[in-house]
């Protein structure tokens, strides 16, 4: 919620997020497309469609990266609100580690995918591949973010990891 | 027995505080790399292929409408319409709270962001007016669920892509049950309001009120676009999110001159985020539901549920009962996912409509956003308001009798949510 006179923070933002801000307007700028002809030229582009399947699939992928990051994935803080602090940096910890080893396993598993996938796409003349290897990267930059929160946790550098954000 | 360890891996993982999305594939994946008959591809393969999907492109579009409203200032226009419509009653921010839930519900498919946007607008309003704060949390926290049964919805487009029904049909199947819920708060309100002696806000007033219509006329054409365009099958609910989105960008960039690079910049990365937690939790739930019906888990549990009746009242019963309590302890989104390649062919075999048990579905794990342990809609009033989380629940709690009474109603009528459907499509 913003209000007419509260300055707007664009703190969390990183030059890296510029990526996934292009794939967003452009899968917005394609489903207007769609949108467009088919209503108003009564004939729809046939190659939107996919294409804005395959970009949704990267906004999805890409956007997860920025929620390790902030800690923004839906997460129950059941437990958290019982266990005595100690308890809870353990816990952590052991999410964080795993979270990183689950992210990069996963990643190694989406290039496998990719490096067998030979088909081009439908509509335009790109490999298919291109929508895995994209997957594949943002899996290995959610590796990435985990292992950082469980190093910056081990040190004892955060001051309590900021609450995590909802939807539904 | 794997499959046991699989349902004892994930809510071990969601209870110890494991990203839902991250819980579902990570047992998933446990799984398929104990069974050694499953190529351990098929996790990411089944993760991406959850996404791929056209009717899930509604999700950016709805989340980016209901940012771009927020930010244009639209939200007070709306609180101010409302008020001048019905402040004047008894408990009158009560009324207003509810009605302006009812309008927003509208143009935003997620209860927890309607009680971050608008009822911290609410909460403040009821506040200053001298109402008790836990009263206010309880009517705003009951009302944001309105937001998901009034079309748009974000969990009916999950649920329609899940059980490949109809996402249209499925919006104008809320609309009925979403007033009903609105008018059973309503008297709720005016009971309370009877008994504490709340006050009234301002007298009614002709010309008030046309003045904040006026004000508020173009936002209000926001609700009339998505909910009239999908009502009159003129929209698909795809179609209605990107007019909804472009008109809103209009209203922000050139009617009301609110939104500059800046706010655009936000409003894209927090439409960016919220897809994504949201999708990321599809495509975990996408893994994890497809173990399920390929083990034969869902079967099995079919057999089991179908053995205790056949009678389409008393399964109703069940499934009620069950998806309470999965809403108590369950994200909706993951609940619909992981729940509905188990529920539906239950469903389908005592011959209740699909879109009618979307409707039931989604109503039931709106109750349960406000229930404890994991009722989201509480931890945001709670952090939005300054009341304790202990004081939110009990302040919610008698909220939930007239929720639950039209639950019952829907579940039991059919024709309050089949009704408009059929009318509009054939």
């Amino acid at each position: 919620m913003l209000d007419d006179d509260e300055p707007v923070s664009l703190a969390d933002l990183r030059p890296e997020d510029s990526l996934v801000f292009l794939l967003f307007w452009g899968l917005s700028v394609v489903v207007f497309l769609q949108f467009f002809t088919r209503y108003v030229l009564n004939d729809s582009l046939a190659w939107t469609e996919e294409i804005a399947r395959y970009l949704l699939i990267a906004v999805t992928f890409a956007g997860a990266v920025i929620g390790v990051r902030k800690r923004d994935h839906i997460a129950v803080e059941l437990l958290a609100r019982y266990l005595p602090r100690r308890a809870n940096r353990i816990v952590d910890l052991a999410i964080d580690a795993a979270s990183a080893a689950t992210f990069f396993f996963f990643a190694l598993l989406t290039a496998r995918l990719a490096l067998r996938t030979k088909q081009m796409m439908v509509s335009i003349d790109v490999p298919k591949s291109v929508v895995y290897w994209l997957v594949c990267l943002a899996f290995v930059a959610m590796g990435c973010l985990a292992l950082r929160w469980f190093w910056r946790r081990l040190r004892n550098r955060t001051a309590d990891a900021p609450s995590r954000s909802a939807v539904g | 027995m794997l499959i046991t360890l699989l349902f004892v891996l994930l809510f071990g993982m969601i209870i110890l505080g494991v990203p839902v999305a991250l819980a579902l594939a990570g047992s998933s994946l446990v799984f398929i790399l104990l069974s050694e008959r499953i190529p351990d591809v098929v996790v990411v393969h089944r993760m991406i292929n959850g996404v791929d999907s056209f009717p899930l492109l509604a999700v950016p579009f709805f989340i980016l409408a209901g940012n771009l409203m927020n930010t244009a200032g639209i939200t007070n226009r709306i609180f101010d319409f409302a008020k001048a419509c019905i402040g004047w009653m008894r408990g009158g921010l009560g009324h207003v709270n509810v009605g302006a839930s009812v309008i927003f519900a509208g143009m935003s498919g997620a209860a927890v962001a309607d009680a971050g946007g608008l009822g911290t607008i609410e909460i403040k309003a009821m506040r200053d007016a001298g109402y008790d704060p836990a009263f206010s949390v309880g009517v705003t926290a009951a009302s944001s669920t309105i937001g998901p049964i009034v079309p748009p919805s974000l969990p009916m487009v999950i649920y329609g892509v899940m059980a490949s029904a109809s996402i249209g049909q499925l919006f104008a199947a809320g609309f009925i049950p979403g007033l009903l819920m609105a008018v059973s708060l309503m008297l709720m309100v005016a009971w309370y309001a009877h008994r504490r002696r709340y006050p009234r806000d301002a007298a009614f007033e002709l010309r008030r009120l046309g003045r904040t219509f006026v004000k508020a006329f173009l936002s209000l054409m926001t609700p009339v676009i998505i909910v009239g365009g999908i009502l009159f099958g003129i929209f698909t609910p795809t179609e209605a999110a990107i007019a909804a989105s472009a008109y809103a960008l209009f209203l922000g960039a050139v009617v009301y001159r609110t939104l500059t690079w800046r706010r655009l910049l936000r409003v894209s990365f927090d439409t960016i985020e919220t897809t994504a937690v949201v999708l990321f939790i599809v495509a975990g739930a996408s893994i994890f539901a497809w173990i399920l019906t390929s083990s034969r888990v869902t079967e099995h549990f079919a057999a089991i549920l179908l053995g205790i009746s056949e009678n389409p009242i008393v399964i109703l019963l069940l499934m009620n009962l069950l998806l309470l309590v999965v809403g108590f302890f369950m994200e909706t989104i993951a609940a619909i996912t992981i729940l509905v390649p188990v529920l539906l062919p239950i469903i389908l075999k005592v011959g209740i409509d699909p879109v009618h048990f979307g409707v039931i579905m989604v109503l039931n794990l709106m109750i349960g956003l406000l229930t404890p342990p994991v009722g989201m809609v509480l931890y945001v009033l709670s952090r939005v308001s300054g009341v304790p989380f202990e004081r939110c629940v009990s302040a919610t709690l008698p909220f939930l009798i007239p929720l639950v009474a039209v639950l019952l109603l829907v579940t039991f009528l059919p024709q309050l949510s089949l009704w408009l459907p059929t009318l509009i499509y054939r």
